[in-house]
């Protein structure tokens, strides 16, 4: 009897060896099925003796231990061969592109303008706005530009009315600050904003363009600090290793008042189409807050002072991304506007 | 303003200094150089030749032979030029010249050989607009006067530099050679020498031919000079090339002269026919209304009461300041003129120049203002030169008159305290130091108590309190001696505010769904409105205007953000996108209600998130399939509430716009204030900006939301129960809204109801045309047990009883 069992294990691993898928099924029916050989070999274990009987028993248990262990991993290895052939035939073109709702872009002046306003932000400023048309009381004549002021020459406006007008600057937020905040200091805002001059549009002029104020205003200070935050700024905006000089120029509502360069930032200061040929940029006019706008936003010059800034938005992003028409910001051709979906800032 | 180097030397000691250190150094004090350029653009061999004579070329019709004397040589030089005659004096470039566009070699023309060439101004590199036609089209005649054999190069002066100065408005001091010279002499500490009058400048007493009377304030001094015996003719050539090359052209030796003396001194002058004033009295007053006066260039000029007139008791003779009248202009029969060297009210004669636009150089110094210190001398300096140079001859003593001129001017004083100097600048200049940069610029100064008291010539107008002061300072020590110092005192918190904060939120949030930013102008077309079927009387139709627009297309402030984003749309569609998302957050601005007589007010300003979109709602074309719909944009409208935590306080409600389809288009309303719109654009108003898509828009008022959005949230607890859902579909109106059915299904449901959401809406066969099926999901869950059977059953039988009751609604079978 116990040789029976062997020579049935011995044929059911031969059979097993050889099967492949539904025959896996019909081996194990024949094996190990309740009609199955293994089973019609127990039954006749009756006829044995009460002393073979266990140890016939131990054998039979052996051999079913074998062949369903053999089973299992016949089958197992049957079933990783079915799902490799599967996923064979599931194989996709991983070059294709993937699916997406896209990454918009950011329009490169409010990428400029938010990152002036992170910079500012970290100095302590905060943001200010104001409104774009503008009374020609804070256009003008609060920041020490009187009616038939020959310096109103220099921005040519748009008028509403006699006295309203299209703000030709975001000075005028400096003067309703002032008027807002009087007489508390310190002041330390920014005020990025759109500002409009009668020119016409060409590559280098708009009519309506963005500009970024700065205004600082408490006590004792001094136009070196101006230049140390400007300074930082233009380290923050251009690189570590960037350089400012600050010239004398003029301002109505600045005395001094002053232009700021950096250090061309495309020949390092060797000389350039760009910087022509001087390794200079000029980015920026400030300068020490005229005490008659002081005065007239309710402060006494003696008493406090500051410093105030403002730069050309697009000039800063012509000069950071190479762009070379200033048309271009407005003329929202997605085949320029889709390169400011990625990084770097 | 553009000067020379070596006139500039006649009024300054330039010695050791060059041009590039002179510019260099008036940039960094405040003075940009914005130019500079040699005279010489490359002649060299180029001499003062006079012509023998000119004969016809035998073998070629155009072409003639002319025997040139150059002093020192004879020469053969073959000719095309047609203007040239024996007796002339002519630039001869010789054999061996250099030119800036050519280099002269011994020529052959048809057998006869050519040794050297004669020039037209042109090839010398020079600007032609100021010679007769027939020179600027030939060879350049010289004027007899021109010294045989001289090089080119000296007789002409052309060993100089122009430099060209970018002058701020509160230098126009520096207008003129003299202001110039005064800053170059405050930079190298030198002294300043203007030819005043010298001897033949200013008359001997005598019987004055001329009296003058000021009839109106607006001018506050007037001299006058008569000069007799002249000869018009042209001024010296150095005259002539120095003016050309300040960008003046040369006329006449008297016009040339007036000009030379403003460039030198900042005054204006003019010289008139004396013979024109009736009875020898010039009178100075305004122009009455309606006034006539015919100018220099032929115009009849209608006049107003604010126009100052130079006349005569019967006529005007000229318009003060700004132009000459033609009945007193200098002529080749006058001999005997007036030099008027005055003073106007600036902003008189801004007004008058710009109306009449005659912007010329003597209006544009009147207007900034003028030096009284500098009136006299300019007019004896040009007196001296017309009889240097015009033959003339000085008659009597000049007339004088005007408070300016007549009373005795005290100087402005600046008291500096030197502790203030060092509060502005933030660091330490040395009193002895601030007293040198005040002798370097020229100005008196004396020690007191806490500082200097500086008097200010009237020269510079623009120096008026202790920061003017300051800035002086400041520039001549070197703004590279500013140090850079951080802010000190009280810390200050920085940030954006909450609207601000919103607003990068929003723009984010526009970008995550793949919408790109743009930025459009503010101006548009005032018509526009017409493009968008928008009615003449609706607000958005009436915007405010531009009383001095560019161009019609950019004539009034919008009133949406529509246009533009069409425009964006148009512009891109044209170059084959066939799929487009923009968005921008711009500003609009809608008028506002006129507030009784106080003129205009401004317009309400709203910053307005709007965007449009069209095509393929998949990026790639390889999924392509599915265009973008209302249900895109909603879903987008609906995703920005949720990010600002708004979704459940906002709703959409069916409204007609003029341009939006009458079907697809909705009010969006957050707490029940319409805060924006969104849906289909109509065909009709897509064709007008040539788009065939189907094309979308939104809008919505940032600020607006601000009030609504907390600041601070807590979470909800956590279900601890399971939560039961029932799918119901229902077969209603196709006209009825999934809004009420959702409506009654949650005031139907009682608290047990978690949410109810719509997850098929079906149409056609099934149901009648009248009707659709709306299959809905509704959620129960309670928070302290685990729901029974019954208890749903219950919800649920009393929903469908109210969806039938309200609206006869049936379960689909
Ligand atoms: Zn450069």
């Amino acid at each position: 009897m116990r040789e029976q069992l062997l020579v049935l294990q011995e044929q059911a691993l031969v059979d097993l060896a050889e099967a492949q898928g539904d025959a896996l099924d019909a081996w194990r029916v024949k094996y190990l099925g309740k009609k199955g050989e293994l089973s019609l070999a127990l039954r006749s274990m009756s006829k044995l003796s009460a002393e073979e009987r266990p140890v016939v028993g131990q054998v039979a248990n052996t051999v079913r231990e074998t062949l369903e262990a053999a089973y299992a991993n016949k089958f197992a290895d049957w079933e990783a061969k079915q799902a490799a052939i599967q996923e064979e035939k599931e194989t996709l073109d991983i070059t294709i592109p993937g699916r997406t709702s896209g990454v918009g872009a950011e329009h490169p002046l409010q990428k400029i303008i938010r990152r002036i306003e992170d910079i500012f932000i970290g100095f302590g400023f905060t943001v200010e706005e104001g409104p774009e048309v503008e009374w020609d009381y804070y256009n003008f004549e609060a920041l020490n530009l009187p009616k038939d002021h020959p310096a109103r020459d220099m921005q040519d406006t748009f008028y509403l009315s006699e006295e309203l007008l299209m703000r030709t600057h975001t000075s005028p937020v400096q003067a309703r600050t002032l008027e807002k905040r009087r007489p508390e200091w310190p002041i330390r805002i920014i005020v990025p904003g759109r500002v409009y001059r009668r020119d016409d549009d060409d590559a280098t002029h708009s009519h309506a363009f963005t500009q970024v104020e700065g205004l600082v205003v408490g006590k004792g200070v001094r136009m070196s600090d101006l230049k140390g935050i400007l300074l930082t700024f233009a380290k923050e905006l251009f690189g570590e290793n960037q350089e400012i000089r600050l010239r004398p120029s003029f301002f109505p509502f600045t005395e001094p008042s002053a232009e700021m360069d950096i250090r061309c930032i495309y020949c390092g200061g060797e000389g350039c189409s760009t910087c022509k040929h001087t390794g200079w940029i000029e980015v920026l006019g400030c300068g020490m807050v005229h005490p008659r706008v002081l005065e007239m936003g309710g402060y006494d010059p003696e008493e406090v002072t500051g410093f105030a800034f403002g730069m050309g938005v697009e000039r800063i992003a012509m000069l950071l991304y190479k762009i070379e028409d200033i048309r271009q910001f407005y003329q929202n051709d997605l085949r320029l506007l889709k390169q400011f979906a990625s990084l770097p800032e | 303003m553009k000067i020379t180097w070596n006139w500039l030397g006649e009024y300054v000691d330039l010695t050791g200094l060059t041009p590039e250190q002179v510019a260099e150094d008036l940039t960094s004090a405040g003075i940009p150089v914005e130019k500079m350029a040699s005279m010489n653009s490359g002649v060299d061999g180029v001499v003062v030749g006079l012509i023998e004579s000119v004969t016809p070329h035998p073998q070629a019709d155009r072409l003639r032979v002319c025997k040139i004397d150059t002093g020192t040589t004879k020469l053969q030089i073959v000719t095309g030029a047609t203007n040239v005659q024996a007796g002339q004096k002519v630039p001869v470039a010789l054999v061996g010249a250099k030119l800036p566009e050519k280099h002269i070699e011994l020529a052959n023309f048809r057998g006869l050989s050519s040794e050297g060439m004669l020039c037209s101004a042109s090839e010398l590199g020079l600007d032609d607009k100021f010679l007769p036609k027939d020179q600027a089209e030939g060879i350049w005649i010289f004027p007899e006067d021109a010294p045989l054999g001289e090089n080119v190069v000296e007789y002409l002066g052309l060993n100089d530099m122009v430099m060209e100065l970018e002058l701020t408005p509160n230098r126009s001091d520096c207008l003129s050679f003299r202001g110039v010279a005064y800053e170059v002499a405050a930079l190298y500490s030198r002294e300043v020498h203007m030819p005043d009058a010298d001897a033949s400048g200013v008359a001997t007493a005598g019987d004055k031919p001329l009296s003058v009377r000021i009839d109106t304030e607006l001018c506050t001094g007037y001299s006058g000079q008569v000069v007799t015996h002249l000869v018009l003719g042209p001024s010296p050539m150095w005259m002539q090339m120095r003016l050309l090359a300040v960008g003046m052209r040369p006329i006449n030796n008297l016009v040339d002269i007036t000009n030379y003396v403003m460039f030198e001194w900042g005054q204006p002058l003019h010289a008139f026919d004396y013979d024109a004033i009736l009875n020898q009295e010039i009178v100075v007053r305004q122009a009455k209304d309606r006034e006539i006066l015919r100018t220099l260039d032929s115009q009849d000029r209608e006049l107003t009461s604010d126009v100052i007139v130079i006349s005569d008791h019967k006529k005007g003779l000229g318009l003060a300041g700004v132009m000459g009248g033609e009945n007193s202009e200098v002529t080749g029969s006058t001999t005997t003129v007036v030099i008027e060297s005055a003073m106007f009210d600036p902003m008189t004669t801004r007004r008058t120049s710009r109306r009449l636009q005659l912007r010329s150089e003597a209006a544009l110094r009147f207007e900034k203002g003028l030096d009284p210190d500098a009136v006299l001398p300019a007019l004896h300096r040009a007196s001296a030169l017309m009889v240097q140079y015009a033959g003339g001859e000085l008659v009597g003593a000049p007339v004088i008159t005007g408070k300016d001129l007549i009373s005795p001017r005290v100087m402005q004083q600046i008291h500096v305290r030197t502790a203030r100097v060092a509060d502005v600048l933030g660091y330490v200049l040395a009193i002895e130091e601030l007293e040198g940069f005040c002798h370097q610029l020229g100005l008196p100064v004396v020690r007191e108590e806490a500082g200097l008291r500086v008097s200010i010539p009237a020269r510079r107008p623009d120096l008026i309190r202790e920061e003017d002061m300051i800035e002086e300072f400041a520039r001549l020590a070197g703004f590279d001696r500013i140090p850079s110092t951080n802010l000190e005192g009280v810390l200050s918190h920085g940030g954006l505010s909450k609207t601000q904060k919103l607003r990068r939120m929003a723009r984010d949030y526009m970008r995550n769904q793949g919408f790109d930013e743009v930025w459009t102008y503010s101006f548009v077309d005032g018509e526009v409105h017409r493009k968008l079927n928008i009615a003449d009387d609706h607000e958005l139709a009436r915007p405010m205007r531009l009383l001095n627009p560019l161009s019609e297309d950019r004539e009034a402030l919008r009133t949406t953000m529509l246009v533009p984003l069409l425009d964006v749309a148009k512009y891109n569609a044209s170059r084959q996108w066939d799929s487009l998302f923009v968005f921008e957050l711009g500003t609009v601005f809608l008028p506002a209600a006129p507030n009784g007589d106080k003129g205009m007010v401004a317009p309400v300003e709203k910053k307005v998130l709007a965007g449009v979109a069209y095509g393929s709602v998949a990026k790639e074309p390889l999924y392509a399939g599915r265009n973008y719909d209302f249900f895109d944009i909603k879903g987008l409208v609906e995703g920005l509430f949720e990010r600002l935590g708004i979704k459940d306080i906002v709703n959409f409600e069916r409204m007609a716009y003029p341009y939006l389809h009458a079907g697809r288009s909705a009010e969006i309303l957050v707490g029940g204030n319409p805060i924006g719109k969104l849906g289909q654009v109509r065909k009709e108003v897509a064709k007008t900006f040539d788009l065939a898509a189907e094309v979308y828009y939104f809008e919505v008022e940032m600020d607006a939301l601000v009030q609504m959005v907390s600041s601070h949230m807590y979470v909800a607890e956590l279900p601890r129960h399971p939560q039961v859902e029932r799918d119901l579909a229902v077969v209603v109106n196709r006209t009825l809204s999934v809004a009420n059915l959702f409506s009654t299904v949650k005031a139907a449901a009682g608290s047990l109801l978690e949410s109810v959401s719509v997850f098929d809406v079906y149409t056609g066969n099934h149901v009648s045309d009248e009707e659709k099926s709306v299959a809905l999901r509704l959620v129960f869950r309670a928070p302290d047990r685990t729901l029974t059977e019954n208890e749903v059953q219950t919800a649920v039988d009393q929903v469908l009883s109210q969806l039938n009751s309200n609206y006869g609604a049936v379960l689909r079978k």
